[in-house]
């Protein structure tokens, strides 16, 4: 039961070279897996691959196995890959349908779409709306939200759909630190309370220091780290990998690089 | 200070060291000192340089105009309140940068810098002349606004077009503008990509892409609005040495941002914003120093972690990874 | 999966089921689609001044009774610059005309060209008219939601929803271009020829922009299950009332009515 990405690669169509070479992921339910790289390390091509995606949506050539379940991506008709893997963009605003007056019915979007009946569609509005932390938008009108606000409201409409996993493509680059921490607590407590496998791709280390379980590194499309988050974030790589560390693990690393210790008592977050 | 040269990209311009910020030193630097811009700004132009008349075209940094915000308000057309009342004044050659969450006017404000905006009450002065009838190209001469999105402004089909659109707006051509076009790319680091299209460039190099069509304006004043938002480390690092090139020449810097690490390594002055007001302005040591947090929390911003860090040992204030490295390093010795 | 199902309003909002009201306004969309059907089609067909006359007047009436008559009137102060330049055109160029009001030097306007001329700009407004009351007294999602019951496939509701949903966005992000070229020094605000240098830089972010925004729409869609088959379900569910449906099926047979008629040449 996990995602599970096995040397995968792939190719957009008519790209000259490869996106992704040789991957190997594992993502399973409960679970936050966090991912870094320099910009045009893949990490957006990584997403859509585990999500089903690519080749799904945007075409391009896959190989090797990538599967949600145990299914082959490929083999997964595409509405079908939105009930197993809830995928999430930089941008608020263009994940918006567009078509509903308040976010409740935004967010009722995916069910409605399914055909569910109309108390199946309410009873997964609100628990999405809960589950993020939002009930209090349901009234507003999705256009005139903040771009924090905008996320949650995104990120509620696809959990309406109940998929087992969650991929999320730097969700809060757009954000400022309060937006940023809304939407990294509220994605720790939508892995812990509906057990939802979660992929984030982030450049801010902070948020992944904070609420991710283990890390990749991404490299010229492929892996260069992985491990436990703790490990990986102070792996000294990163710098050359055009990673920013978090600022502790930064500040860390200059004043050793002065020739001083690391007082012991910071070894812990202050308060 | 070892540990923050490390972070410039070792290819970047040389910048002096007096340059770089550091929370101790104030004031602003020289002319500019044997970087890739060396040089008056706008040879193309003919009009004597005059520090006292805004509109007069000049180049050199040195004369740099002063900004003033007298009892400057904005409200939006529809109503919307965004700036209420700000009395600010930015001396030439100052580094300054101007934090706040999202909404607290910290855009806005930007925006009337250049004239985009323009106040519904109060005034702006521009080397102590009103800008009120000047035209925002003529402006521009003056002062540069780099955009957040660059996907807002990239529309040539070359990189190098791309850049030399702003100085050809001014007026220059030939070799005087591939000259600007060459500096500029060369100070981002995308020398290389000149003949590119820009959208084969990823999201980090358009960004830096969009700061250099408006570095090769070689304006006097710099506004950069959220320059390392969404960039990654390289291009984080580039922006930072652009910005100790930009204050080596003497030119004024203002930073939009809410990032405040980089807030505090490179600038010598910040303003917090919140709900449309002015409610901190000091240097770093000061707004970051623990005195302050909690003015600073409630307007929804965290002080960078070598403050926290430096609070916590008892250090005084070290808002930036230099300090807090120059401080610690002092108290060993003096164990 | 369920069978797709009309909201029973139990359980909903009361912001997702509250209906509009007023006259006219509450009436249901799709009938005030075919009642301005009707008009358009009825200007259109019924030759002579007149009749279209008549049908601008009832459109004027209806926008009245909906209090939505200065906005008809800024739509036709907006349209002023073609209404004036047809009747010109009308009364001083049209061909064959034999009976002249006067003459003015080399022009001689005719009376068949100021009636032929007045003729065409009243279809005109009924058309813009007609469409435009239909605009200002309905919600967009409550038309969208009226022709989504009636069958009408997701896909297309969902290319109109985003449409007129983009005009705004799109208003803001040419904004915000605009203003990014200003700071750049683009001349917006001096002599026009300088500014006509300015379309380029102008328009084509806007194109890029709204180019790249479709591939993340896409796939935003996807991710909600937007092409998943069979009907969607409806939450938002205009009212229809016999009233309603009796009007529209009336608005129809008028509409078939008068085609017919003009295409036997009848309406003389």
């Amino acid at each position: 039961m996990a995602i599970e990405l096995r040397a995968v690669r792939y190719r957009y169509a008519g790209a000259s070279k490869d996106a992704l070479q040789s991957i190997d992921l594992r993502l399973e339910p409960g679970r936050v897996l966090g991912v870094v790289g320099a910009n045009e390390s893949g990490k957006t091509t990584l997403c859509l691959v585990a999500g089903g995606f690519a080749p799904g949506v945007v075409g391009g050539r896959l190989e090797e196995s990538a599967r949600i379940d145990g299914v082959e991506t490929t083999s997964i008709p595409t509405h079908a890959l939105a009930l197993r893997c809830g995928l999430l963009f930089q941008n608020a605003a263009t994940q918006l349908s567009n078509t509903t007056a308040t976010v409740f019915e935004e967010v009722g979007f995916g069910p409605c779409n399914l055909g569910l009946v109309v108390p199946d569609v309410i009873e997964r509005v609100w628990w999405a709306l809960k589950a993020v932390g939002v009930e209090d938008l349901a009234p507003r009108d999705p256009a005139r939200l903040s771009g924090g606000q905008g996320q949650l409201v995104a990120l509620a409409s696809v959990l309406a759909l109940r998929p087992r996993y969650l991929i999320l493509d730097e969700p809060t680059s757009e954000l400022d630190p309060a937006g940023t921490a809304l939407v990294a607590d509220a994605l720790a407590r939508v892995a812990s309370e509906t057990g939802a496998g979660i992929m984030l791709v982030e450049h801010k280390a902070e948020v992944l220091a904070r609420i991710a379980d283990e890390v990749i590194v991404l490299g010229e499309g492929s892996v260069a780290l992985a491990g436990p988050a703790a490990a990986v974030l102070a792996d000294p790589m990163l710098a050359e990998l055009g990673i920013e560390p978090p600022e502790r693990i930064g500040l860390e690393r200059d004043v050793r690089a002065a020739g001083l210790d690391w007082p012991a008592v910071l070894a812990e977050a202050p308060a | 200070m070892s540990g923050h040269d490390r972070r410039l990209d070792h290819s970047a311009p040389a910048a002096s060291a007096g340059a770089t910020a550091d929370s101790g030193s104030s004031g602003s630097a020289g002319a500019g000192n044997g970087s890739t811009w060396s040089g008056s700004a706008q040879a193309g132009r003919s009009a004597a340089p005059s520090s006292a008349d805004p509109a007069a075209p000049s180049g050199a940094p040195s004369a740099a105009p002063s900004i003033e915000l007298e009892g400057v308000s904005f409200s939006y057309p529809d109503g919307t309140p965004a700036l209420e009342n700000i009395e600010l004044r930015i001396d030439p050659g100052e580094l300054v940068a101007i934090v706040g969450q999202n909404g607290s006017g910290k855009s806005t404000l930007a925006r009337h810098l250049n004239g985009l905006l323009r106040p519904t009450a109060g005034r702006i002065l521009l080397g102590g002349r009103d800008v009120r009838g000047l035209h925002v190209a003529r402006l521009a001469e003056r002062v540069g606004l780099a955009f957040q999105n660059p996907d807002r402004q990239l529309f040539a089909g070359r990189v190098s077009a791309e850049v030399a659109f702003g100085p050809r707006n001014l007026g220059l051509r030939g070799a005087e503008l591939d000259e600007r076009v060459r500096a500029a790319l060369d100070a981002v680091g995308l020398s290389a990509e000149a003949a590119s299209n820009p959208y084969d460039l990823g999201y980090s190099r358009r960004k830096l892409l969009s700061l250099a069509s408006v570095l090769a304006m070689r304006t006097p004043i710099l506004v950069l609005d959220e320059p390392t938002t969404g960039q990654d480390a390289r291009g984080a690092a580039r922006v930072r040495a652009v910005v100790a090139v930009a204050a080596g020449e003497g030119r004024t810097v203002i930073a939009i941002s809410h990032d405040m690490r980089f807030v505090a390594e490179c600038f010598r002055r910040v303003v917090v914003m919140r709900a449309g007001r002015v409610v901190l302005d000091g240097t770093p040591d000061v707004v970051f120093g623990e005195a302050t947090w909690p003015e600073l929390r409630a307007a929804y911003l965290e002080p960078p972690f070598a403050a926290l860090a430096g609070a916590r040992l008892g250090l005084g204030a070290t808002p930036s990874a230099a300090s807090f490295v120059a401080a610690l390093g002092q108290r060993a010795r003096n164990a | 999966m369920s069978s797709a199902s009309v909201a029973t309003g139990s359980g909903l909002p009361e912001y997702v089921t509250r209906r509009p009201g007023g006259f006219y306004r509450s009436t249901n969309p799709s009938t005030k689609l075919a009642i301005a059907a009707l008009e358009v089609v009825a200007a259109f067909a019924v030759p002579g001044l007149p009749g279209p006359l008549l049908v601008l007047g009832a459109v004027l009436v209806s926008g009245l009774a909906a209090r939505r008559l200065r906005g008809l009137a800024v739509l036709a102060l907006a349209a002023s610059p073609i209404v004036g330049s047809i009747l010109l055109v009308n009364l001083f160029l049209l061909p064959g005309a034999s009976d002249p009001i006067a003459r003015l030097g080399p022009l001689a306007p005719t009376w068949s060209g100021l009636w032929f001329g007045l003729q065409t700009v009243a279809r005109l407004l009924v058309f813009s008219t007609a469409i435009a009351l239909v605009y200002l007294t309905t919600a967009v999602d409550d038309l969208l939601a009226d022709l989504a019951r009636r069958g009408l496939g997701r896909r297309a509701i969902f290319v109109v929803g985003a449409a007129v949903q983009m005009v705004p966005r799109t208003i803001g992000r040419a904004a915000e271009i605009v203003d990014a070229q200003r700071a750049r020094g683009l001349d917006t605000e001096g002599r026009f020829w300088q500014r006509a240098r300015g379309v380029v830089p102008l328009a084509a972010p806007v194109v890029f922009g709204a180019l790249t925004e479709v591939e993340e729409r896409t796939m935003a869609l996807e991710a909600r299950a937007f092409s998943a088959p069979g009907r969607q379900t409806l939450l938002r569910i205009p009212a229809d009332t016999a009233f309603d449906r009796v009007l529209r099926w009336a608005a129809v047979f008028a509409l078939i009515a008068v085609v017919g008629l003009r295409v036997a040449g009848r309406l003389g």
